[in-house]
């Protein structure tokens, strides 16, 4: 490896010299230009943003269609809704009404529209924009895709005068008073034929709320600024920012870097892991969800004909009791769930205070699988020679068991349930899908045990609905079944507590319809798992949580945690340009390293090249 | 090296080319570290439900804490459910090598039908297959692959399916060219002209003449099948009861072992692939070079 003496050592600094000179001067310019192109944020020194980690995509920005959490949560920001609910305990607040009355057969609701709203492009907020949004639910099947439910039993909504809606409807309804739904203004929407079609991705979005959705990508983030023209006053943050990321780890990592502010859906492992970290703060909260096993009862249509393919004998309630004998519910939340959830009950999480109801002692069905294996004798299920037990008919008690095949909450419940059936004499075989296909299959009854589960809201009606006769599919398709129930009993309850005004008297009715559901033993409640988020504590002081007791940041039902989040001061003072700053820094390091590669391979080569000469 | 003394007839002669072949194949010392880590693995993933209890798997009997380091009690730490990492990479190694090499055996059938098939008979029947091979080279096999196993009920014979259907027209195409080679061959024209039909030409003739470069060609496919069945277990569409190594990856992603700094839980299912795909890589290159002795001289 001789190397010419004399020439390269003189050759190689200049030949460096010259490139990383060069490079340099090429990279400055660049990285001037990106500090320049970010100055518009870092110079409006001292404005927050408020960055929120999300792992769901947003299905629609049009307020008719979208119903994904990450949706409804962006449309309460940016819509009105008549009434909302309040951030303490779920009680119902003025919202865009002031007030509200009813006729004495309460067939007729009076809405008193707030007076001096204006939406964000200067047009003032009037009755009629309500009256116009309900009734094109009304009239345009497609609009009513998202929120159909509310205005089912709507005769009539009008707008008297530009402070005023009455709305009629057909019998009694004690959820009048919570209608969530969106309101839109009618001179932007009217133009609108198609709203299947409409994306409404115009921006920023004409609406009225604390926030207005500024800048969209899909897949990316969805940018809102705050309305300084907002009734209530202005939100403390000036922007919001939702982020997606493809996975939670991701998300995660992004929070302890500083990226973003605030993550959602965590893992009990991934909430672990983020404790006592740098900076970061963890809010457990109690969750609005229900897991659920779904056993196939006689699945039927609205017209009463059997469909799907559940097995015969899970039509015996004594089969369906048997089996939630059978589940170690403590288990489940203390293995699956890492301790961090609340042991199924009734049917309505304990978020919920009022209508949370847990079977008293008596009625209660403890894990033991001597006692299930008991009943299942006495019902007259034999096992037989080779330990299986088999119906009447002789068929053996062998269920498919539908799961969500991205879940690996559905992959332990599966396991666990599969071994502690075969202690029954009881077959289970697992059966994992994609999301759409549980959908599919639990519509069509096509499943013998399914996992199900729903996010309640503080009004318990919708569902409570989800068991009613009434709710099971249509001949013709459509219908948004859960367990089939369609128990007499349970329809009379159900109707019963959506004509009941009195709250009390509710309440009573409600506990009576799930003590009825919990009878029937059609859908076994395993737990109500906690919404687990975590936040950045050295740019947000706290937020206001829903309800204030055991709350939570994101999944509100309202728009309390990003409206009233409390950025610090540290926050306040970092300019928003950091983000820019760093790029330059990153592309002029860049730079020089390839400077000194290139300097030292054309070192080399001029090397090489002297060296052959 | 003892010689077969004497070797005369055909169980001599093919004796002597295995001797042979052994020879070659030992003197390169990749493809004798491959032979021996695969042949490790194999006979501990056959050993498993002797050498550990099974029941250990069960989520509902495991006892460990979740998500422990690696400690003297549980070698390589536990899961997300209090199961034994170790153990569980053991089991793992089971279904991926199962999966793998029913899957790159699937393939090798098609290929080899489809190859022989459309060499032999040429013609109208040549064109449509080559054209149907064309067809599979030019799609992407994971969407396929993935496109299959959403469609068909997830387990571990659609896996086998998915991977086994695109994966064959590299195999297909071989086979044809090494089939068009043998039949130009004086001993087939006499075969032929001694009226022999297409079953013996094929069967008898043309088939043991291809076979060792299938077999080759086979060996290389199980390494590129079982990466293919930890990338469609990765995605979630494997059966997440079934334990291998792209599910065990996959519920280290789900349960969020990243942000644990869960090292134990990602690594021993990672290096489990590596090892086990470059041991048959290494495997295959050189049965290539001993079946084949026209890439003898290139590789020294």
């Amino acid at each position: 490896m001789g190397v010419g003496p004399s020439g390269a050592p003189r050759a190689a600094p200049r030949a460096l010299l010259l490139i990383l000179t060069l490079l340099l001067a090429a990279a400055v310019p660049a990285a001037g230009q990106s500090t320049r192109s970010a100055s518009p944020e870092a110079d409006s020194g001292g404005e927050v943003t408020l960055r929120v980690g999300i792992q769901q995509e947003f299905d629609s920005l049009n307020p008719f269609l979208g119903f994904s959490l990450a949706s409804t949560s962006v449309f309460r920001l940016i819509y009105p809704t008549l009434t909302t609910y309040g951030a303490e305990d779920f009680s119902v607040v003025p919202e865009l009404a002031t007030d509200w009355k009813s006729s004495a057969d309460k067939l007729s609701w009076t809405f008193h529209i707030r007076q001096g709203v204006h939406w964000s492009d200067g047009e003032p907020v009037t009755a009629g924009d309500v009256a116009y949004t309900f009734n094109r639910m009304m009239d345009d099947p497609a609009a009513a895709t998202a929120n159909g439910n509310y205005v089912e039993g709507f005769t009539s909504v009008t707008a008297p005068d530009d402070r005023t809606v009455v709305i009629r409807t057909t019998s009694p309804q004690a959820t009048m008073r919570s209608i969530a739904v969106p309101i839109v203004p009618e001179h932007v929407w009217s133009s609108v034929d198609d709203v299947a079609e409409f994306a409404n991705q115009r921006m920023p979005i004409v609406g009225n709320g604390p926030f207005i959705a500024t800048e969209y990508r899909p897949q990316q983030f969805l940018t809102l600024r705050a309305n300084e023209d907002f009734w209530r006053g202005t939100p403390n943050v000036d922007r919001l920012r939702f982020v997606n990321f493809e996975n939670s780890d991701a998300a995660v990592q992004a929070l302890r870097k500083g990226e973003i502010d605030v993550v959602r859906d965590l893992t009990p492992t991934q909430f672990d892991a983020l404790r006592g970290a740098e900076n970061i703060r963890r809010v457990r909260g109690k969750g609005r969800r229900f897991y659920e096993i779904v056993l196939n009862p006689g699945a039927a249509n609205s017209a009463g004909e059997p469909i799907g393919t559940g097995h015969p004998a899970l039509r015996d309630p004594r089969v369906r009791r048997a089996i939630d004998r059978a589940i170690d519910r403590e288990v489940l939340v203390e293995r699956v769930l890492g301790g961090y959830g609340t042991v199924g009950a009734g049917y309505l999480p304990p978020i919920f205070e009022d209508y949370y109801w847990t079977p008293p002692p008596r009625a209660r069905r403890p894990f033991s699988i001597e006692s299930a294996n008991r009943a299942l004798d006495e019902a007259g299920y034999p096992r037989g020679p080779d330990g299986a037990r088999h119906g009447p008919a002789g068929r053996p008690l062998d269920f498919e068991f539908v799961l969500h095949g991205d879940s690996s909450t559905d992959a332990l419940v599966g396991e666990f349930v599969k071994e502690w059936l075969s202690r029954l004499g009881i077959r289970v075989r697992l059966r994992p899908v994609s999301d759409n296909q549980v959908n599919q299959r639990t519509t069509a009854g096509d499943f013998d045990m399914v996992v199900s589960g729903w996010s309640v809201n503080p009004d318990p009606d919708y569902v409570l609905r989800l068991q009613t006769c009434g709710a099971r599919p249509k001949p013709g398709g459509g219908g948004l079944p859960d367990s089939f129930l369609c128990d007499r009993r349970y329809d009379e309850l159900y109707a019963r507590q959506l004509a009941e005004f009195d709250h009390s008297e509710r309440v009573e009715l409600v506990e009576r319809a799930q003590r009825r559901f919990h009878r029937m033993a059609t859908g076994l409640i395993l737990f109500y798992p906690n919404a687990l988020e975590a936040y950045r504590s050295d740019r947000f002081a706290g937020f206001m949580l829903q309800p204030t007791e055991g709350g939570v940041i994101t999944a509100q039902q309202g728009y309390w945690g990003y409206y009233r989040a409390r950025p610090t001061e540290q926050a306040r003072a970092a300019s928003g340009g950091a983000g820019y700053r760093s790029a330059a820094f990153v592309i002029v390091g860049v730079a020089l390293l390839g400077a000194v590669v290139l300097a030292s391979v054309a070192a080399r080569r001029r090397r090489t090249a002297e060296h052959r000469e | 090296m003892s010689a077969p003394p004497n070797p005369t007839g055909a169980a001599g002669r093919r004796l002597a080319a295995l001797a042979e072949g052994w020879r070659v194949y030992r003197a390169d010392r990749g493809g004798l570290f491959g032979l021996a880590v695969l042949s490790l693995v194999v006979v501990l993933a056959l050993l498993a439900p002797v050498l550990t209890p099974p029941a250990e798997l069960d989520v509902t009997r495991a006892g460990g804490a979740p998500l422990r380091p690696p400690s003297a009690e549980n070698w390589l730490g536990t899961d997300e459910s209090g199961r034994s990492v170790l153990l569980l990479t053991w089991w793992g190694a089971r279904m991926s090598l199962l999966v793998g090499l029913s899957a790159a055996v699937l393939s090798m059938l098609i290929g080899t039908v489809v190859g022989l098939v459309a060499a032999h008979f040429g013609g109208w029947v040549s064109t449509l297959l080559l054209r149907l091979t064309d067809f599979f080279l030019v799609l992407p096999a994971l969407v396929l692959a993935i496109a299959l196993s959403t469609v068909l009920s997830r387990g571990v014979l659609t896996i086998v399916l998915a991977i086994g259907v695109t994966s064959w027209p590299q195999t297909a195409r071989l086979v044809r060219a090494q089939t068009l080679t043998v039949e130009t061959r004086p001993y087939i024209e006499r075969a032929r002209a001694l009226g022999g039909g297409h079953r013996h030409l094929l069967g008898k003739h043309v088939l043991p003449a291809v076979l060792p470069l299938v077999f080759a060609t086979t060996t290389l496919t199980v390494a590129s099948a079982i990466i293919a069945e930890s990338t469609l277990s990765f995605l979630g569409l494997g059966d997440p009861a079934m334990i291998s190594w792209g599910s065990m990856l996959k519920s280290a992603m789900d349960t969020g072992a990243v942000t644990a700094g869960a090292w134990w839980y990602l690594l021993p299912p990672g290096l489990g692939i590596a090892v086990v795909v470059l041991s048959f890589t290494l495997c295959g290159r050189v049965l290539e070079t001993v079946l084949n002795p026209r890439l003898r001289g290139e590789r020294r």
